[in-house]
């Protein structure tokens, strides 16, 4: 469905150069929910943008559904492929109801029957039609984030882009969303790519998973290695080291991996 | 045990909304001794405005029966003595070192003037201090440290340098909040095991305020569990497994585990009688 | 959903959490707003004072016995009396009647300064902030020659040319003041422009039109307004400079800065004739500034006003 090829993103130029990806490759299966692990600057959130269109000036291939794509995307790719962002406040704009913003990819896009769709995509989210008229401040976290969702899936795209999408949620509300993009994704056949720091929600979603650091892969895995420890390179077994709480001894062992 | 550092007895956070009166706080009280103390709740469960409302910083109206350290009732105590009190024997770290740091001064001046201003020692002395204090938190090269401005810095020495801060006038108590959130997980542990020997060394003790159930289980002594501005339960460290309350357990349950394969993640289901029950008791000091 | 609700309902469906149309949602939000409004005293003052001027223009046949022109010279510089409540001018002319007529001609001269630079500021603010590189280079250049240009010379060159005139002195006053909206629509833009509901839109494959005109403008609603109250008071001056100069209304038309002018001579004896209008123009000035000052503590994102 999706296959990157020597994706390489440059930010800024001279002394503010940025090298954000370094020669990343690889391939997402049809209805497969893929996870990219990284700590903050590892390059995990560009990777995706540059796939979503939003990162103009990168390099390499990039072929999804097999069409390869070009720097510009047109309206057609839009339809197939949409994002979830991280934080649930700023991807809903402020001076829209839940209405304007799920209206507006139906406008973008032409298409008629706003009425239905709308209110299909709310009731898919888990939320009523009493949230409709609502600004986003009037909304919880968790329901601005099923909003977010909702807006993605009301083109009815083959692949979700996921950007973080729990990391601003209480762990009650992450759970629930959680368990929506699970059940969403297989009603919908969906293909995800998640981004994640957190390995324990990138296991639990993904069946595939890379792991990235200064902007390059450092090792691709599935979910069951993942879990049965037994990663290769040291920077993962650091991460899984780390994801499991304090422990002053273990902390003393930690290194930087360049 | 000793006399605990902090007694808060019945305290009490409400704000004034064209909605009505929020209580973000209702009558919890608790006791803090030379220990590390972990406030866990989530999001609206009034955990930072406790932390807050100990050292007057919250724009709500607080209430309590008393604020107690050292002797001093703190909610009744005239502005003065909580000044002299505030920075030198109670500190308060915050989450995001970009917004608590002034980004127009340089961090060592930071640093220098918060030890000056508690202790009425010399420029020379305070920067001395200042380079002794980067070194204890483990920064390298301190002298360069010294001059760099805080948007130079990265998150986890940006952390550092506002613990490096907070703790130079040598606080009995320091409140932390949230003090890790915004740092990646390796880089928080480090932070975290700075605070641990500094706290430790010191004899200080620690409130610590975060949304992290697991991290603050792993990390403090004795943890208190709030929902809803009350004080929900109190569990000892490593003591999870026999939380007794339905939040903490339904907390612990919904949580991912990367050790196995679980379908569907257990929701937690909120009851409506947990509020019911009024404030709640957070211990003593054992 | 009732069509008349009654009066505790009203204030229900005002603060109802689960609003059930476009227009009750719109009609909460304003509503909130309303109410952080009213809190403050002083912006009360200041629209009180706005209102007040609104009201004497539209109700000015009824507030006055002629139009403020006729002229009777028996009964020149007059003082405030029964009969004449602000005195007579120069030509027998009531005050009274003529402040209140002149009402109008402020509002006209706000209202059509308003309506020329908001819409240019914002446009080419907002292309320049979100498009950047050299449509941004250029679009700032022409606001920064706009900018450079002395409000009373350009005046006076258009005067020159197209002759004395309301409309002029408005069109001059318009394309000195629009400049600094530009720049605050652009500052906003830069800011917005990376934020993810932005970028959201882009996803959805929303044009630069569209995201220019339906995203980043209504965010640039509020600098821009608070910006224009805060002007307001600068424009009416600057029209009252001009009549004074002779460059704007003419006579007979009853602008508050002629008066003040014609009224200069008479200033010793006779303090009635420019006092008063210059009371006029330093209230309703005032006015202006308190609604803007107002108005930016409830709309600033910044100082967490609604939504």
């Amino acid at each position: 469905m999706i296959k990157v090829e020597n994706l390489d993103i440059t930010f800024g130029g001279g002394a503010q150069r940025v090298h954000a990806v370094r020669d990343v490759s690889f391939t997402v299966a049809s209805g497969e929910s893929f996870g990219l692990v990284g700590e903050s600057g590892s390059g995990k959130s560009t990777v995706l943008r540059a796939i979503a269109g939003l990162t103009p000036g990168w390099r390499g291939t990039m072929t999804v559904a097999g069409q390869t794509l070009s720097q510009r995307r047109d309206r057609a790719f839009h339809k197939q492929l949409q994002m979830v962002f991280q934080d649930p406040y700023g991807s809903l704009h402020p001076r829209h109801t839940v209405n304007d913003i799920l209206k507006e990819p139906l406008v973008i896009h032409r298409m008629d029957d706003d009425e239905r769709r709308i209110l299909r995509a709310l009731d898919e989210v888990g939320l009523g039609p009493a949230y409709r008229f609502r600004y986003p401040h009037q909304l919880s976290g968790g329901q601005r984030q099923r909003i977010a969702i909702a807006r993605a899936l009301i083109l009815d795209p083959k692949i979700v882009l996921l950007d973080e999408p729990t990391s601003a949620l209480d762990v009650s509300v992450q759970a629930e969303i959680l368990n929506l993009l699970s059940r969403l994704a297989r009603e919908h056949d969906l293909t995800y790519i998640m981004v994640s720091h957190d390995l324990a929600i990138v296991a639990h979603l993904c069946s595939r998973i890379a792991v990235m650091n200064r902007g390059a892969f450092i090792e691709k895995m599935s979910d069951e290695q993942l879990r049965t420890g037994t990663p290769e390179h040291g920077y993962t077994r650091q991460l899984l080291v780390a994801s499991k709480g304090y422990d002053r001894a273990a902390i003393d062992q930690f290194v930087e991996f360049d | 045990m000793d006399k605990p550092l902090l007694n808060v007895e019945n305290l009490s956070v409400s704000f004034d909304t064209p909605k009505g009166v929020v209580e973000a706080v209702r009558g919890i009280s608790f006791q803090v001794g030379q220990e590390r103390l972990g406030i866990v709740g989530e999001s609206g469960s009034g955990k930072s405005q406790t932390g807050r409302a100990i050292l007057g910083l919250t724009l709500g109206r607080v209430e309590a029966d008393r604020i107690e350290f050292d002797g001093i009732n703190l909610h009744k105590a005239p502005a003065r003595t909580i000044r002299a009190i505030r920075g030198r024997r109670i500190s308060m770290i915050m989450q995001d070192p970009r917004y608590s740091l002034n980004p127009v001064m340089t961090v060592g001046w930071q640093i220098a003037e918060a030890y000056r201003v508690h202790t009425n020692a010399t420029k020379r002395e305070a920067k001395q201090h200042t380079l002794d204090m980067l070194a204890t938190v483990r920064i390298r090269e301190p002298e360069k440290v010294y001059g760099l401005y805080p948007h130079q810095v990265s998150g986890g020495m940006g952390q550092r340098i506002m613990i490096a801060m907070m703790l130079i006038p040598g606080p009995d108590l320091i409140i932390a909040d949230e003090p890790t959130s915004a740092l990646d997980v390796t880089v928080q542990l480090q932070v975290l095991a700075i605070l641990d020997d500094m706290v430790r060394d010191r004899g200080m003790g620690l409130i610590f305020i975060s949304h992290d159930l697991h991290l603050v289980s792993s990390f403090c002594d004795r943890i208190l569990v709030m929902y809803g501005g009350q004080i929900m339960e109190v569990l000892e460290a490593g003591a999870l497994d026999q939380a007794e309350h339905p939040y903490t357990k339904g907390l612990l349950n919904c949580l991912p585990d990367i050790d196995r394969q679980q379908g569907t993640l257990p929701v937690l289901r909120r009851d409506d009688a947990w509020m019911n029950r009024k404030g709640g008791a957070g211990g003593d000091v054992p | 959903m009732t069509d008349q609700p009654t009066e505790t309902g009203l204030k229900e469906w005002l603060l109802s959490d689960t609003p059930q149309s476009v227009a009750q949602a719109r009609c909460q939000r304003l509503y909130l707003a309303w109410l952080s409004f009213s809190a403050n005293p002083i912006a009360m003052l200041g629209l009180t004072i706005i209102v007040v001027l609104v009201g004497m223009a539209a109700a000015a046949p009824l507030l006055t016995g002629g139009d403020g022109t006729e002229q009777a010279l028996a009964n020149r510089l007059q003082p405030p009396s029964i009969a004449h409540w602000f005195g007579t001018d120069e030509l027998g002319r009531d005050i009274y009647d003529r402040i209140v007529w002149g009402a109008r001609i402020t509002l006209y001269i706000v209202g059509l300064v308003a309506i020329i630079v908001v819409p240019i500021g914002l446009l080419v603010g907002t292309v320049a902030g979100y498009v950047g590189g050299w449509v941004d280079i250029i679009l700032m250049r022409v606001t920064d020659i706009f900018l450079a240009f002395p409000r009373l010379i350009l005046a006076l060159a258009f005067v020159a040319v197209l002759g004395p005139g309301l409309e002029n002195a408005v069109l001059a006053i318009a394309l000195t003041t629009w400049s600094p909206f530009a720049r605050i629509s652009r500052a906003e833009t830069l800011t917005i422009r990376n934020a993810e509901h932005i970028l959201a839109a882009r996803v959805q494959g929303a044009s630069t039109a569209r995201i220019i005109v339906h995203h980043v403008t209504p965010l640039c609603l509020s600098s821009v307004i608070v910006r224009l109250t805060l002007d307001m008071a600068g424009i009416i001056l600057v029209a009252a400079g001009l009549g004074f100069l002779g460059l704007g209304a003419q006579p007979p038309l009853p602008e508050w800065g002629a008066m003040i002018s014609t009224g200069r001579q008479y200033m010793l004896d006779q303090w009635w004739v420019a006092t008063i209008p210059g009371l006029a123009i330093l209230i309703v000035s005032m006015g202006f500034n308190l609604l803007g000052d107002g108005l930016r503590d409830v709309l600033d994102p910044r100082s967490g006003g609604t939504s």
